[in-house]
C-alpha cells in the first residue's frame, strides 16, 4: 500500500482538509483507525528524521479524520458503485477483510462480510483497548465501508451456523478467508490450569466489551510483545495493584514498540525482560504466582526461536492471575467441510502471490496466513485480494502479485541535513499516567487545527522540488550561488537532484531564464485569481483602492480565520493570496498585481526566525527593492509596496498589518494626486 | 560574456510610446547570465510597461518572447515569424547590441529599440559583479602581460604601464578601478617573469580594431558549404 504522505500534508498545510481525507481513504479506509494506533512504518521513513525527528504523519491523519467528520459523513455512500456483479463471501470483519469488500463493491461486485462475532472490526474492535482505539473510531471507517454497498452478516459463524459449502450454493463466486488471529497461545508449564490463568484475547475481548471483570491485586503477564503490553495496561485499568509483565526477551529485544513499553512503564507496569516462566504455583488450584529462570538467549545463531535459560538463575513472582500473551493464532473452523487444504503446521496451504488456495474461487488474506502484523498491512492485504478476486471473476484466472518494492528516494545528505533549521515535532498531549489507569477513556487528545499545521509544515516536501527546463537554462550559475542548501549544481545545465532538494524555490524565483519551475508552486493560480479580482472591482466600480496580500501560508493556524479574513477584507479591499513562502514571489509576481490596477502590494511573511528556508527572507527583500525599482523607474511611488512580518501569530497582527498599509495607501494616493495637480 | 545592462523603464517607454502592440525580446545567453535580459527580465520589463501605460489609460498589448541567442539568423528568423503572424508594431529587445543590430536588420520595416545598454565584454568576478576583461581589439598580446589585458583593464590603454596615475593598485580614474599595470606586475612577479617587461612593446597597429573598420571574420569552410546549402554561393 502506498499513501502519498507528503500529498496529504501538502494539503493540510493549505488548508484542504477534504482533499487530504479523500487522499488518505483513497488508500486506506481504516484512515480513523490507523490514526490512532498505527505503527506508522511511514514515519519510520521518514527524510525529516536526518534533520531531528520524522514528521508526525500519524497524528496528521487523525488530525484530518477529526476536521472532517461532517464531511466524511456527507460523502458516505456517495460514490456508491451499481452493484450488479459476482457475489463475493468474505469471512471475517477485521481491517484486511472489510478493505476486501470495500475495493470490490467500488468495482460493482457484492461483497457480503461474515463475522462471528455480535460486531464488525476483528481484533480492531474486540481486542485493542479502548483507551487506545475507541470503537466509535473503528465504526467511522466501517460505517464508511458499509455505505460502499458491502453486505455484513454479524453473529454468523462459517464452518458451525453455515459453511463454505452453503455459501456456494448461496451463489457466491468467490470466497475469501480473512479470519485473522483470533485466538491466544498457551504455554505447556506446569499448573497452566490452575484457576486464575487467563489466555491474552479472551481477556481483551472480555474487557473491550464490557463484561464484569475481577481481576486480583497482583497480575503477571507473560509475553514481551504489543498484546501483552495491551493486556497488562488494562488490567492496570482494572484495579490490580501490582502488574508484572514477564518476558523472554532482553528489553531491547522486546517486540512491543518502544513508545508502547514506556507509556507502559509510566503506568506502574514492571517489566521483567530476560525471564522465563518455569512453573505456575498454586494453592488449592488458584494460582499463587509464578516460577521464573532467567533467559540467557531468545533466539539462535540463525536468528531463529530456541530460547536458553540459567536454571540456576530462578526468581518468582506472587500474583492472583497470571495472563498469558505469547502470541496468536488462526482459527479454522470455517474450512470444516471444505476441500481446503491445511498445511503441517495447520496454517491454511496458500500461494502468497495469487492468494489462492487449492480450492476453486477460495482466496485467503491477511494475519491468518501472514501470521501477525498491523492494521496497515492488513489493509495493504486486503487492497492485493480484492485484486486477486476481481480479476479470477473477470477472467477465471490467478493474478500473481509479486512482492511491492515500495519507493524510496533514498536518505537526505548528512550536509544537506544540517542545512535544514531544526523544528521540533509538536509535542502529542497524553494524560498523566495518574490520570489515565482511573479509566479506559482514550489517553491521547489529537492535534488542534494550529497545533496540526504547525506539525505539516515540518514536511520537508522531498522530490516535489525545482525542475529544471534544459532548453532554456543558460548555466548562468545563479541557481548554484544562491541555493541555501548547497544542493543546486551545473555541469551542461543546471541539476538539483531530487533526493537533495528541499523545494524552497529560491532558485526558481532567481532564475534569469525562468527555467526553473516547481513540482508544488505554480504562480498560474495566482494570476487567475488576480485577474477575477480586477475584473469583479471593474464590475462593481469599487471606489475604495485595490490592496493585494501576499500571505504566508505557514503562518495559517486556522483556515477559518483565513476565510473569514478573506470575506471580510475583500469589501476593505484587500485581496488576500497565501503562499507557501511568501519568498518564493519573484519580481514579477510582486508587479502583477499593478498590472491588473491594484494601488498596492504587501507581502506579509512569517514570524521572526520561524522561516523554513535560510536566505529566504533576505532573498525576497533583494526582489522587492528590484520591483519598487521598477515602480520609481515609471514614476509609481515605491511606497506601495509594503513589507510585513508577522507578529505573534496571523490571527494578532494581520489586521493591523492590512488596516496600516490601506492607511499608508491612502497617503500615498494622496501624494500622487497632489503632485499631478 | 558579453555583458549588459537593462535601460531604465522610463527611457524603454520613451522608445515605445506611440505604438499599440510590442514584443519585448530577450536573448537567452549572455544577457541572460549577467541578469540583464533574459525570459525572467523580459517578464519584468513587460509587466513595468503594462503598469506604466495602465496607469495613462492606454490600451496596449505587450507581448513577451525569448529566443536562445539573438546573435544568430536561424534565431532571429523566429523573432520575424511571430512578429508578422501577431501583427507586432515594434520590438523591444534585451539582447546586446548585435542582437538589436541583427533583428533591425532581418525585421526590416519594424523598429527594433535596445531595452539594455550593451557594456563590455567581461566576467562575473562574484555573484552580480561584472569586469571588463576584453576589448576585442583583434590583436592579442596577452602573451606578453601575464594573460592581464592592458588595452582593455588600463584606463589609458597604455602598453607599457604603469603610468604616474597609479597609486596604490589603483587607478587615478577612480578608487574602485585597480591599476591593470599594477595587476599585471604583480601576475608577472608571480610567474617570475617580471624582467620580461624591460623589453618594450612598440606602438600597435590598431587596424586589427575598430579604426580599421567593421570587422569580418569568415570560416571559409563553413561559409562556402552553407553558401552552397542556401545556393547563394557568396
Amino acid at each position: 500500500m502506498h499513501t502519498d504522505t507528503r500529498a496529504f500534508v501538502e494539503f493540510i498545510v493549505q488548508g484542504k482538509y477534504e482533499d487530504a481525507l479523500e487522499l488518505l481513504l483513497e488508500a486506506n479506509p481504516f484512515s480513523s483507525v490507523c490514526g490512532r494506533i498505527c505503527h506508522h512504518p511511514c514515519e519510520q521513513s521518514c527524510r525529516r528524521a536526518k534533520v531531528d525527528a520524522p514528521v508526525g504523519l500519524m497524528r496528521l491523519k487523525r488530525f484530518v479524520v477529526e476536521a472532517t467528520r461532517d464531511y466524511r459523513l456527507g460523502r458516505r455512500g456517495e460514490d456508491r458503485a451499481v452493484q450488479q456483479r459476482e457475489k463475493v463471501a468474505i469471512v471475517g470483519s477485521g481491517p484486511s477483510g472489510l478493505t476486501a469488500a470495500a475495493d470490490l463493491a467500488k468495482q460493482g461486485f457484492r461483497p457480503v462480510v461474515f463475522e462471528r462475532a455480535r460486531t464488525p472490526g476483528g481484533l480492531l474492535g474486540n481486542a485493542i483497548p479502548r483507551y487506545r482505539l475507541p470503537y466509535s473510531v473503528v465504526e467511522e471507517d466501517i460505517e464508511d465501508v458499509l455505505g460502499l454497498g458491502v453486505g455484513l452478516r454479524t453473529g454468523v459463524e462459517i464452518g458451525k451456523d453455515t459453511s463454505l459449502e452453503d455459501l456456494r450454493r448461496e451463489g457466491f463466486s468467490a470466497v475469501l478467508i480473512a479470519t485473522g488471529l483470533s485466538e491466544s497461545r498457551t504455554l505447556a508449564i506446569p499448573g497452566i490450569d490452575s484457576r486464575g490463568i487467563l489466555l491474552a484475547l479472551p481477556f481483551l475481548r472480555a474487557v473491550q466489551t464490557g463484561q464484569p471483570f475481577v481481576l486480583g491485586q497482583r497480575v503477571v503477564i507473560i509475553g514481551g510483545g504489543n498484546v501483552a503490553i495491551d493486556v497488562a495496561r488494562c488490567a492496570r485499568r482494572l484495579g490490580a495493584e501490582k502488574v508484572t509483565l514477564v518476558c523472554l526477551e532482553s528489553r531491547e529485544e522486546m517486540p512491543a514498540w518502544q513508545w508502547e513499553i514506556e507509556e507502559a512503564q509510566e503506568e506502574g507496569i514492571h517489566v521483567m525482560s530476560s525471564w522465563g516462566p518455569r512453573s505456575v504455583f498454586s494453592e488449592q488450584g488458584a494460582v499463587k504466582g509464578l516460577e521464573l529462570r532467567k533467559c540467557t538467549a531468545v533466539f539462535d545463531s540463525e536468528g531463529r526461536f530456541s530460547p536458553r535459560f540459567d536454571e540456576s538463575d530462578t526468581a518468582t513472582v506472587v500474583a492472583e492471575n497470571v495472563i498469558i500473551a505469547i502470541g496468536q493464532r488462526g482459527e479454522l473452523a470455517c474450512l470444516e467441510g471444505s476441500g481446503v487444504d491445511v498445511d503441517e503446521r495447520g496454517r491454511i496451504a496458500w500461494d502468497p502471490q495469487t492468494l489462492a488456495t487449492n480450492e476453486d474461487g477460495v482466496f485467503a488474506c491477511g494475519e491468518v496466513v501472514t501470521g501477525p502484523g498491523s492494521a496497515v498491512e492488513a489493509v495493504f492485504d486486503g487492497h492485493r485480494a480484492a485484486r486477486a478476486i476481481a480479476h479470477y471473476l473477470e477472467t477465471g484466472d490467478l493474478l500473481a502479485q509479486p512482492p511491492m518494492d515500495v519507493p524510496h528516494v533514498g536518505d537526505l545528505p548528512d550536509d544537506v541535513a544540517q542545512k535544514v533549521t531544526i523544528m521540533l515535532p509538536v509535542a502529542p498531549h497524553v494524560l498523566t499516567a495518574e490520570k489515565r489507569i482511573e479509566d479506559f477513556a482514550e489517553i491521547e487528545r489529537g492535534f488542534t487545527e494550529a497545533e496540526a499545521l504547525a506539525e505539516a509544515k515540518r514536511c520537508l516536501a522531498c522530490t516535489t522540488g525545482a525542475l529544471v527546463d534544459e532548453a532554456k537554462c543558460a548555466a548562468c550559475l545563479t541557481c548554484v550561488r544562491i541555493c541555501p542548501f548547497g544542493v543546486a549544481t551545473v555541469h551542461e545545465t543546471a541539476a538539483m537532484p531530487k533526493e537533495e532538494c528541499l523545494a524552497c524555490g529560491l532558485c526558481a524565483a532567481e532564475c534569469p531564464a525562468a527555467a526553473i519551475a516547481l513540482k508544488r508552486f505554480s504562480t498560474d493560480q495566482m494570476k487567475e485569481r488576480l485577474a477575477r479580482a480586477a475584473a469583479d472591482r471593474k464590475e462593481t466600480g469599487a471606489a475604495t483602492p485595490l490592496l493585494v496580500s501576499y500571505c504566508c501560508l505557514f503562518e495559517m493556524t486556522s483556515r477559518s480565520f483565513i476565510r473569514q479574513a478573506e470575506q471580510d477584507w475583500r469589501e476593505r479591499g484587500v485581496l488576500l493570496i497565501m503562499v507557501p513562502c511568501v519568498a518564493r514571489l519573484g519580481v514579477v509576481d510582486l508587479l502583477r498585481p499593478f498590472e491588473v490596477g491594484a494601488d498596492g502590494t504587501v507581502v506579509i511573511a512569517c514570524r521572526e526566525g520561524s522561516c523554513l528556508y535560510p536566505t529566504a527572507e533576505e532573498r525576497l527583500l533583494g526582489r522587492m527593492r528590484q520591483a519598487k525599482q521598477v515602480l520609481a523607474e515609471i514614476g509609481v511611488d515605491e511606497d506601495r509596496i509594503d513589507y510585513w512580518k508577522t507578529e505573534g501569530s496571523a490571527e494578532v497582527s494581520w489586521t493591523a498589518f492590512w488596516e496600516l498599509s490601506l492607511r499608508k495607501l491612502g497617503g500615498v494616493r494622496q501624494a500622487e494626486r497632489r503632485e499631478t495637480k | 560574456m558579453i555583458v549588459a545592462e537593462r535601460k531604465p523603464l522610463a527611457e524603454i517607454r520613451g522608445f515605445v510610446d506611440r505604438y499599440d502592440r510590442m514584443l519585448i525580446v530577450g536573448c537567452g545567453t549572455c544577457t541572460t547570465v549577467c541578469l540583464a535580459g533574459g525570459e525572467a527580465e523580459v517578464k519584468v520589463v513587460a509587466s513595468g510597461l503594462r503598469i506604466s501605460f495602465l496607469r495613462d489609460e492606454r490600451e496596449i498589448e505587450v507581448l513577451e518572447g525569448c529566443v536562445t541567442r539573438q546573435c544568430e539568423p536561424e534565431f532571429v528568423a523566429e523573432i520575424k515569424q511571430r512578429v508578422e503572424d501577431e501583427a507586432v508594431q515594434a520590438v523591444v529587445s534585451l539582447g546586446c547590441g548585435v542582437g538589436v543590430n541583427l533583428l533591425a536588420q532581418t525585421l526590416e520595416t519594424i523598429p527594433v529599440f535596445p531595452g539594455v545598454n550593451t557594456k563590455f565584454f567581461g566576467a562575473a568576478v562574484e555573484p552580480g559583479v561584472w569586469l571588463e576583461m576584453c576589448a576585442g581589439c583583434g590583436n592579442c598580446i596577452l602573451h606578453l602581460t601575464g594573460g592581464i589585458c592592458p588595452i582593455a583593464r588600463c584606463s589609458k590603454s597604455i602598453l607599457n604601464g604603469p603610468c604616474g596615475g597609479s597609486q596604490g593598485g589603483k587607478c587615478e580614474v577612480s578608487p574602485d578601478v585597480d591599476c591593470g599595470w599594477a595587476l599585471i606586475v604583480e601576475r608577472m612577479k608571480k610567474l617570475g617573469t617580471l624582467d620580461h617587461l624591460a623589453e618594450i612593446i612598440e606602438p600597435r597597429d590598431w587596424s586589427t580594431s575598430h579604426h580599421g573598420g567593421p570587422r569580418r571574420v569568415v570560416r571559409p569552410e563553413m561559409a562556402r558549404v552553407s553558401g552552397q546549402q542556401q545556393g547563394n554561393g557568396q
